[in-house]
């Protein structure tokens, strides 16, 4: 296992593989760095959509999220998000920006997706703060291992497949407040709730 | 119980990208301003990644990564062309407007002024509106019928459970009834998402019910 080393929360480039690859990407337009992401992200993207109830747009996804990618690349700043957060939140906005056109077909779209639904990093002129970030990040990685099944359950329910916690309920049968409850439990065990000042 | 934030549940249900457009809009325009709730936001973002990481994966078809490079190839490289950016808010954008309080305000009762905003939100079967309080102005005590979810965007009110500023985001239910107050020397306005009408508890203007969809 590898472990973060106090001097690494200095350093000025990120250690995660595909944070460094991002920032080729965003520097220099490397296509080398670009296709090694795609072959690594592709693959989560288009289960992502699957998952999601868009089966047949799986693959549109995955080519809007690389391309939304690219051209966004050089607003990537690794000391504000992992790359992999950060694709993930351009694949959230992808899919929730091709849902909301589908449900449209005629009614004009008023409000953009990208004003409502944000990118970490990308807006705010704030202190960097890769140090908080990546211990946030470790923390939770290491407790999501030692989460009870029907903890993630819940959980991935409403990651992947774009699911209210009162949706989740009525599919697992189960009372909207033991829904929460669990997301509770699981999100205090991840630290989320920590920062919480009262819930 | 009554917090200025919007609970975990609701920032994970932001992150996961479930919620409609007029909540996550509230929960946007909160998050421009509060940088604590941002920083929850980031965490439910990396465990929403995490996540995405633990599934499987589905092969892409072969032209996939080709198609791609033809569209990049399309167009200018990234960044050569910088796109004025737009300063005003997700809300001000909708509405166009710079300044909220020269919208076509609707007066319902002495202090109280209304600008229902629904129809921006053709999808969307709760109410949406904008509630402007003159300042030092009071409402009626009402309690909620369903939840109502509301930001302030301008002023700041007063009830029984504290002081409300801008950006203060609060979510109140039939358990909750209040008496607000505009408080300070702006009008207080507020934007609220209203999933079903008021109900006006005082023995007068609870009169006024019929009139107040």
């Amino acid at each position: 296992m590898t472990t973060l080393e106090p001097t690494a929360h200095r350093a000025d480039s990120p250690r995660d593989p595909w944070s460094q690859l991002l920032e080729k990407v965003g520097k220099h337009q490397d296509r080398e760095a670009f296709q090694s992401l795609f072959q690594h992200f592709g693959p989560q993207i288009k289960h992502y959509a699957i998952a999601n109830g868009l089966p047949h747009q799986a693959e549109e996804l995955v080519q809007e999220v690389f391309i939304s990618i690219w051209r966004r690349s050089c607003l990537y700043d690794w000391r504000k998000a992992a790359a992999s957060t950060w694709i993930f939140t351009i694949a959230r906005n992808q899919r929730v920006d091709l849902l909301r056109k589908l449900r449209r077909t005629n009614k004009e779209i008023t409000v953009e997706t990208e004003d409502l639904w944000q990118v970490p990093g990308e807006q705010e002129d704030e202190p960097v703060t890769s140090l908080h970030r990546l211990m946030s990040e470790r923390r939770i990685r290491e407790s999501l291992v030692h989460l009870p099944e029907e903890q993630i359950t819940v959980i991935a329910k409403v990651y992947m497949e774009q699911k209210s916690h009162q949706t989740v309920a009525e599919e697992l049968d189960i009372p909207l407040g033991t829904v929460k409850s669990r997301v509770r439990l699981a999100l205090k065990k991840l630290k989320v709730l920590l920062q919480d000042q009262k819930s | 119980m009554t917090s200025h934030h919007p609970d975990t549940l609701s920032l994970m249900e932001y992150s996961a990208g479930t919620l409609s457009d007029p909540h996550a809009l509230c929960i946007r325009l909160h998050l421009d301003h509060c940088p604590h709730c941002r920083s929850r936001v980031d965490a439910l973002d990396s465990l929403g990644a995490m996540i995405v990481e633990s599934q499987p994966r589905e092969p892409v078809a072969a032209g996939t990564f080709d198609a791609i490079l033809d569209r990049i190839d399309a167009e200018p490289a990234p960044g050569a062309i910088v796109m004025p950016r737009d300063p005003r808010d997700a809300l001000h954008k909708l509405l166009d407007t710079d300044d909220l309080n020269s919208l076509p305000w609707k007066r319902q009762l002495a202090d109280a002024s209304v600008f229902d905003i629904s129809d921006y939100f053709p999808e969307q079967s709760e109410r949406v509106v904008l509630q402007k309080l003159t300042a030092g102005g009071k409402a009626p005590s009402h309690t909620h019928r369903g939840t109502e979810t509301t930001i302030v965007l301008q002023g700041a009110f007063v009830d029984h459970s504290g002081v409300f500023n801008q950006w203060d985001f609060v979510v109140l239910d039939q358990n909750d009834t209040h008496k607000p107050v505009a408080v300070g020397h702006d009008d207080c306005i507020s934007l609220s998402i209203l999933s079903a009408p008021l109900k006006l508890t005082g023995t007068f203007t609870r009169l006024l019910n019929p009139f107040i969809r």
